[in-house]
This record gives C-alpha cells, sequence and structure tokens, in this order.
C-alpha cells in the first residue's frame, strides 16, 4: 500500500498520479476477494466439478465415439458452458455492485486512473475464472488419467503404443479457453462501460458470445456474396467480432501430431491483443461515462 | 433547434469503438488465419440450416458451448425413440439432425443410412396396407425412393469423409441389397477397396461381384493383383484370408481355362 500512498501524494505535486500497477493489484485483489466469496462462483464451479465428476457414469452414452473422447467432451463441455456463464455473470455483477453501491464514486474520487480500474477489475475477474479453469481441468485429467488406467488394464493390447490421452494437449486447450474467458471479459467490460443496467450487461454479453462463436460463419459467407451492399456489412461484421471458435482446440487433441505449439503461440497472441484493445476501449469508453 | 452535444459525443464513442474492433479484426488477420486453418480442418462446420428446426429446444448455447457430442447423441436417442414408433418423417429428420449437429461419429452415418433404406420401404409398405396388398412395382418404387435418400446421405457423409472405406460399403450394400444393381454396387466395392485401411472383404466382394457380372477375366486379373498384397502368416489378421483369394483364382482359372503353363504361381 506504501507506494499506492506515495503516488497519491505525488499527484498532489504534478496535478496528475502516474499509473500504479499496485493500485491495479489492490483492486484486482478485492475484485477476486469479492467474486470468491459470491455464490454464483461457488455454485457453477460445483455445477461444473459435478458435471465432470459425472461423466464417467455417463460413459455408456457414448454412441459415436469412444469413452475416453466421451469424458474428455463433456469435460470441456462444461468448462466451456460454466465458464463462459461464470464470467458473463460475474464480471457484470462486480462492476455494476460498485456503481449501485456507490463504492465507484468514492473510488474514482481519489487520485485513481479509470485504466487501473478496468483492468483492476479485469485482472480479478480473470484470476476467479484462472480458478475455476484450473479446477475443472484438473478434474478433467485426473477423471481420464484413472479410466484410461482401468481401461488399460482390461485390454493391454490396445495401449501398446503407449497412453493414448494427450494431457499436455487437455492442459493447453484449458489455457486457450482461460484467455478466451479473457477476452469475454473485456467485452463485457465494455458492454458495462456504457451500459445502464446489470441486466442489459448480460444479455448483451450472452449475445456477443453467441455472435463470436458464429464470427467464421460470416467470414465464409462474404467470399461468396455477389452484391457489394450485402458483402461490406458481413465484412464488416467478420472483422468487428473476435473469431471463438479459434480457441476450440479441443477436436486436435489425440489427431496427428496434437495441437502444435505454433497454433497454441498464435491463438494465445491474438487473445492477448484482443485483450489489450478492448480493454482499451472499455478504458475510453468507461471515461465518457457519467457515474 | 439547439445542437446536443451529449448526442455527438455518444456516437463518436460508438464509432471509434467500431473504428478499433475492425482495424484490430484487419490487423489480426494475418495471425489468425493460419492457425483457423488448423482448427477448421480438424472440426466440421455446424451447419445451422440442417438443424435450425431443433435450436428453438434450448440446444444453441448447448452447441456453441462445447456440448457437440452430447447434443448429437441426445438427438440420436431421439431418433431411436421416433424410429421405434416407425414414425417416418420424425425419423428422417431426426437422422439428419443428429449428423449435422456432429457428422464426425461413422456410427451414426451408417446407422442412419440403414434406418433409411432398410426399415424406412417396409414402414411405407405396411403404412399401404402391407405385402399382400401393395403391388410389387409400388413395393419397388419405396424401395428405389429410400435407396436414394439413403445414398444421398450417405455420398453426403463422404464430403466428411472422404477416405472412408465403411461408407462407400454402405452404399454398396444399398444397390446390392435394395436395388439389386451389382453393376453399380461393384463399382462402389472398387472405391471401397482402394481407400486406405479398407477392410479385406471390399476387395473379395468386389471380385464376387465381377463374377456375377459375367466378367470373370477382369476378376481373375484383380484377384491375381490382390494376392500378393495380402498378409500371410500366423500374424496375419484372419480376415485377410489369402487361402480363400487363392481358391477363388484357382476356380476363375479353371473357368477361363487359363493352360496350365499360365495359371498363376505364388
Amino acid at each position: 500500500m506504501s507506494s499506492a500512498t506515495s503516488s497519491v501524494s505525488a499527484a498532489g505535486k504534478t496535478g496528475r498520479v502516474p499509473f500504479s500497477f499496485e493500485r491495479l493489484r489492490l483492486i484486482a485483489g478485492n475484485t477476486f476477494l469479492e467474486a470468491v466469496r459470491q455464490k454464483l462462483f461457488n455454485f457453477l464451479l460445483l455445477l461444473a466439478v459435478a458435471m465432470v465428476v459425472s461423466a464417467q457414469f455417463f460413459r455408456e452414452f457414448n454412441f459415436g465415439s469412444s469413452e475416453l473422447k466421451f469424458i474428455a467432451d463433456f469435460g470441456f463441455g462444461a468448462l466451456v458452458f460454466f465458464g463462459s456463464t461464470l464470467t458473463i455473470a460475474t464480471t457484470a455483477q462486480l462492476f455494476f455492485s460498485e456503481i449501485e453501491n456507490r463504492t465507484a464514486l468514492t473510488l474514482l474520487a481519489k487520485p485513481i486512473w479509470r485504466a487501473e480500474f478496468i483492468f483492476g477489475k479485469w485482472l480479478g475477474v480473470f484470476a476467479v475464472v484462472g480458478v475455476f479453469c484450473a479446477v475443472t481441468i484438473g478434474l478433467l485429467v485426473g477423471l481420464l488419467f484413472y479410466r484410461e488406467n482401468a481401461i488399460m488394464s482390461l485390454h493391454p493390447d490396445a495401449f501398446e503404443a503407449g497412453r493414448i490421452v494427450d494431457y499436455a494437449g487437455i492442459f493447453w486447450v484449458g489455457v486457450l479457453q482461460w484467455l478466451k474467458f479473457g477476452v469475454l471479459t473485456a467485452i463485457v467490460l465494455l458492454v458495462a462501460s456504457f451500459s445502464n443496467t446489470n441486466l442489459y450487461t448480460v444479455v448483451t454479453g450472452f449475445f456477443v458470445l453467441v455472435i463470436c462463436h458464429l464470427q467464421y460463419l460470416a467470414r465464409d459467407a462474404y467470399g461468396h456474396m455477389d452484391n457489394l451492399l450485402v458483402k461490406l456489412p458481413v465484412m464488416a461484421l467478420s472483422y468487428i467480432f473476435p473469431n471463438f471458435q479459434l480457441f476450440n482446440l479441443a477436436d486436435n487433441i489425440g489427431q496427428g501430431d496434437g495441437i502444435a505449439g505454433e497454433v497454441v503461440v498464435r491463438v494465445a497472441l491474438y487473445a492477448l491483443v484482443y485483450i489489450a484493445a478492448i480493454g482499451g476501449l472499455a478504458v475510453y469508453s468507461f471515461r465518457n461515462r457519467e457515474i | 433547434m439547439k445542437f446536443d452535444l451529449s448526442l455527438f459525443r455518444t456516437w463518436r464513442t460508438v464509432l471509434i469503438v467500431l473504428v478499433v474492433l475492425v482495424a484490430s479484426g484487419v490487423a489480426l488477420r494475418p495471425l489468425e488465419q493460419p492457425a483457423w486453418d488448423v482448427v477448421r480442418a480438424s472440426q466440421p462446420a455446424l451447419k445451422l440450416e440442417s438443424i435450425k428446426g431443433a435450436l428453438g429446444q434450448g440446444v444453441t448455447v448447448g452447441l456453441l458451448g462445447g456440448f457437440r457430442s452430447i447434443v448429437a447423441d441426445f438427438f440420436w436417442l431421439q431418433t431411436n425413440v421416433v424410429w421405434e414408433k416407425n414414425d417416418l418423417p420424425a425419423t428422417q429428420t431426426y437422422v439428419h439432425i443428429v449428423t449435422a449437429v456432429d457428422p464426425r461419429p461413422l456410427y451414426f452415418w451408417l446407422n442412419g443410412s440403414r434406418m433409411i433404406a432398410y426399415d424406412m420401404p417396409n414402414w411405407r409398405i405396411q403404412a399401404a396396407g402391407g405385402y399382400d396388398v401393395v403391388p410389387p412395382g409400388v413395393q419397388r418404387r419405396f424401395d428405389e425412393e429410400q435407396s436414394k435418400v439413403a445414398v444421398e446421405y450417405l455420398t453426403e457423409g463422404l464430403g466428411y469423409h472422404p477416405d472412408e472405406a465403411l461408407l462407400y460399403i454402405e452404399i454398396a450394400n444399398v444397390y446390392l441389397n435394395r436395388l439389386k444393381d451389382s453393376q453399380t454396387a461393384s463399382e462402389y466395392y472398387l472405391k471401397a477397396a482402394r481407400q486406405p485401411d479398407a477392410p479385406f472383404y471390399a476387395a473379395r466382394i468386389y471380385a464376387e461381384l465381377l463374377r456375377k457380372l459375367g466378367r470373370n477375366r477382369e476378376a481373375y486379373d484383380w484377384l491375381v493383383k490382390l494376392y500378393p498384397t495380402l498378409p500371410k502368416g500366423k500374424d496375419a489378421p484372419y480376415t485377410a484370408v489369402p487361402e480363400v483369394v487363392l481358391e477363388r483364382i484357382r476356380e476363375l482359372e479353371t473357368e477361363l481355362a487359363i493352360p496350365q503353363d499360365r495359371t498363376f504361381q505364388q
């Protein structure tokens, strides 16, 4: 807290405080603590954990794929579905609780950058979602390892070439999904920066999530369009929204050489640039907002 | 009229947000495209056109959220429920929905096509009064119509699995068993036999169909080429049965009256 205090006192001399990572960390830490105390976080975490664990009870349900593939699909489904819900709901709730409880007024009356506020919120939510991803992926890996061992003891011939589950691939898919949630958090903060209600932000967040998942349809479509009046808006749509299907690398696990390192780096960079750009826009929009 | 400055500020913010987002999208496309090509190659596109009738049932978020194979499994259960009721329109719809949701498992394509080609003609005959009432010509028409749908369905499956021998074999079986068209069936068995990891029986059935069509010389040449490629010895898969292929070669040599000095030598 000392560096934050010293930068505040510096403000008295210059009239403007420099950007402080310490204040950013404090806001992020507070956001994180608020989020993990919420019933929603615990509820969604519990649901995701229950879903991953229950995957083994549904293993007879796998019609088209192998048992291990089915468990992996089930686990990734829980991660993506509940992770998206958690990201949107938590971001909106934490942002608007500051506005509705008037704590944002107190906070922003102090020499604090709005960028520190926005990116502090982002970092706090990102950390919460990180815990969620780590627990879900950890459980999924544990369950797959347990079932693979059981199957290995029953059918050793099928595992002559070694284990078939690509655990490193699962880890990287988890990391990339976490980064995708980071982009989603930035998007929700951008919406929240100009929105007046929590509900509007949550609903818009879900709409944007669906659009981002279907963004690739727009980029596929405009290449085949002749009418310029239709083509240009569709083309613009494909550039405005990030492509969330890009993060869905779960299908590459166990195919060919698995998930290539270059692809992971490209997707991670893609997410980081979007987080910076959309986060920056959220700050810009929030600066124009009267609280 | 007074100029509202706050309105201008709002539109300026919206414009700046859109411009930055478009600029980010354009700048990131070269970074994204190679990765997207890799991701796209491994996951077939979601055909919203085929599943839009089912999207209202709360599956949209599930599909986009990563529960694609689970949603397909649920639809497959639903397919079986309507199949047990001999409900042709519903079964045909669900069969298509399942593979539209998740076209990756062969299981759906093979079993879906069997429902269409083998069960549905019987349902239609029963609905029209039964085998004793429906004239053979009409029965034949039902067979042809359903077989056409099944072949189209399997051909769509080949779009997702172009090297899959089992799909070619399934098409061949529809021609052979439902339409009694040995000529077209043989063509599909040949395509199946040429795929990597094709089952050994595809090549043998192709030769048998050639014999059935009276093209013994072609059958003989095919089997002579096939025999050396078959695995032999105690570690060979039992399905390879090279001794059966050799037996057929000898039968054909007799039928074709091939001189002793020109017979196939192992």
